[in-house]
């Protein structure tokens, strides 16, 4: 148990003297009186001031003990936010006996059951140093709970009262008995922040108690030991495609050499994007086991979804690719090329499908001009010489785009960006991830997502981006070697609608104004030569290659 | 006058700059550029002496050529015996 001298010793002054206040408040509430009265207004006063002596505390160990760990901090800051929220439940109870000047009678308030109401606050207020100190999780977990349980209170109460003022008598008790259940709610909502800090000062890092709820629930699901202890939920990674990602893994102490040595990916978001995650690998497992994850968890609830997935090893390519080794680059792209050679090959399927890149621009239109608003080219006319707006050039594209198709289709990647690509060097194998997109279609789709996702990546230095355009020529050759033995003749027109998607949807991502602005002026020039070819012969479009390259 | 302006930033391949170029050159040719931007035009009446400047520069794998041709309008003097304008 980590200790703080002086600042264990407030914090335990300021929990029992707010749990004092609660059951001050629950006496007056029964039998109110003056003396009572100034004794919580008088004891409010007391815990302002600890709060601010906590604070302060915090603050300046924090700021001065450079000897404290990651762990111990978190501890701090914990502190801080509890005592915070204690003072603000403090405050809470002080409104509510200020209220009951406003009822008719002050006896009007046992009409409705605020017993339940304490039972709810003392239990949880009671657990708050045993949880913190102890470390206890599913006590952190009990007191996050009071919340929606104050919130059901609220709402029977609040059903009720509008029930009784249409029926026209007592409004101003009414009222009163409502802003006083209000007050009882928001101590709920302060109890909740006070288990999340505790689940902070657990885990290191600051989670949603829903998603908490997720994560346990994916845990149990994939049979990992349901004490949260052994568990060390060690990051979350931040958002992709709107899903938060994290780590998860059993701490070193309860590892037997069984376990799975890696760990797992805890992921979780929007529920279709999720489900539609786990369609895609089950998917992928059937035909090749070994390049996605496995599923260790999935749970869902009315909107979310979670899923708990095998921690594959090694670096995603555009690491190979930055790193240097030529020859370790050169083995991951051989690998990587058989694997995408594989891929498309068994699953391809002899039906032409339609494409529809120029759709995909439009549909992330939004977003692009969120980011840029200079991105979207108005008509221009240089002497006779005319400029086709953007709008102009996509819906003549998208009509062109009309005439073509792909010769038959393969399940592809669906976001085939070279980060979703991993590359375990020690065991010689390709991983996919992050896989909501998967479906069958052209695979000039993934060919085009993936060239423009080593394009975009923002280094310039010669080296670096020599390296860059050489894994670009490299890949661009494989495409098109596959797009000649399998007789595909529309392959070049397609690259050409499929890179000027990826060039214009990625300006979304690229905040560097200037590298932004090439993606966009690239795009708009192979729509320009999509427009200008139009009414040619598709099979004798030849894409200008250089765009590939920075 | 407020100032008037035009600016077209893309990317072009040698076959799409020409049809530019000559557009321009047909311009000089007739003594009249109209540049516009979603109905709003500039014109230009290129006459008399041009300011004719061509920079060249080459620096590792970029190249850069930049041609500016500048002029002033309404140079012609006044005929004479015009009364000068006056506000009253």
């Amino acid at each position: 148990m980590i200790t703080f001298e002086g600042l264990d010793e407030n914090f335990k002054f300021i929990v029992l003297e707010v749990e004092n206040q609660a059951r001050s408040t629950h006496k007056f509430l029964k039998s109110p009186s003056r003396k009572r009265y100034s004794k919580i207004i008088s004891r409010d006063d007391y815990i302002d001031n600890l709060k601010t002596i906590i604070e302060n505390k915090c603050y300046s160990r924090i700021h001065s003990d450079k000897s404290l760990d990651r762990n111990q901090i978190n501890k701090i800051r914990a502190i801080q936010v509890m005592c915070v929220n204690l003072e603000k439940i403090a405050d809470y109870f002080v409104n509510i006996i200020k209220q009951m000047r406003y009822l008719d009678d002050q006896f009007f308030i046992n009409r409705y059951d605020y017993e339940e109401v304490f039972t709810i606050i003392m239990e949880r207020m009671e657990s708050i140093l045993s949880a913190y100190h102890e470390e206890d999780m599913p006590k952190a977990l009990f007191i996050c709970k009071s919340e929606p349980m104050l919130d059901n209170v609220y709402k029977a109460v609040f059903d009720r009262v509008m029930n009784e003022i249409g029926m026209g008598r007592d409004a101003q008790s009414l009222i009163t008995i409502l802003f006083i259940f209000r007050y009882f709610e928001r101590v709920g909502d302060a109890l909740l922040n006070i288990g999340e800090a505790i689940i902070f000062s657990l885990l290191g890092e600051r989670i949603k108690i829903e998603q908490f709820d997720a994560l346990q629930q994916t845990l149990t699901k994939s049979g990992f030991s349901d004490s949260f202890a052994d568990i060390d939920f060690s990051a979350i990674w931040g958002t992709r495609s709107g899903c938060r990602i994290g780590k998860v893994e059993q701490r070193e102490a309860t590892r037997s050499s069984d376990d799975r040595k890696q760990g797992s990916i805890y992921k979780e978001g929007n529920l279709e994007k999720i489900r539609k995650e786990r369609e895609s690998i089950n998917r992928w497992k059937q035909t090749f086991p070994d390049l996605v994850a496995d599923i260790y968890g999935f749970h869902e609830d009315s909107n979310k979804g979670a899923m708990l997935v095998e921690f594959l090893n090694g670096c995603t390519l555009d690491e190979v690719v930055l790193s240097g080794d030529d020859e370790y680059v050169r083995n991951a792209l051989f690998i990587f090329e058989s694997t995408v050679l594989e891929t498309w090959t068994t699953t391809m399927e002899s039906l032409p499908v339609k494409t529809n890149y120029i759709w995909q621009i439009q549909s992330r239109l939004e977003g692009v001009l969120q980011t840029h608003p200079e991105f979207w080219r108005i008509p221009k006319a240089v002497g006779e010489a005319e400029i086709r707006s953007t709008e102009i050039l996509l819906q003549q594209c998208a009509d062109i785009e009309d005439e073509l198709e792909a010769p038959f289709s393969v399940f592809i990647h669906g976001d085939f960006n070279v980060n979703n690509v991993v590359y375990n060097h020690a065991a010689q194998q390709i991983h996919y991830i992050d896989l909501y997109r998967s479906r069958d279609f052209d695979y000039v789709q993934d060919a085009s997502v993936f060239l423009v996702s080593n394009f975009r990546i923002p280094i310039f230095d010669t080296e670096h981006r020599g390296r860059i355009n050489s894994v670009i020529r490299q890949f661009y050759g494989f495409a098109k070697g596959f797009a000649e033995k399998h007789k595909d003749t529309t392959f070049e027109a397609r690259m050409t609608f499929a890179l000027a998607r990826s060039f214009y949807t990625s300006t979304r991502f690229e905040l560097n104004f200037k590298f932004a602005k090439e993606m966009y002026n690239r795009s708009m020039f192979l729509l320009e030569k999509i427009q200008h070819y139009k009414g040619g012969n598709w099979e004798n479009f030849s894409l200008p290659e250089d765009v590939l390259y920075y | 006058m407020a100032e008037e302006k035009f600016v077209f930033d893309s990317l072009q391949d040698s076959e799409s700059i020409r049809i530019f170029l000559q557009s321009l050159t047909e311009g000089f040719e007739k003594g009249s550029i109209t540049l516009s931007t979603n109905g709003d035009t500039i014109e230009l009446a290129p006459h008399g002496l041009l300011s004719f400047t061509v920079k060249a520069k080459k620096k590792d794998s970029t190249s850069k050529l930049s041609i500016k041709i500048g002029w002033k309008d309404n140079t012609q003097p006044q005929p004479e015996g015009q009364p000068a304008l006056k506000v009253d």
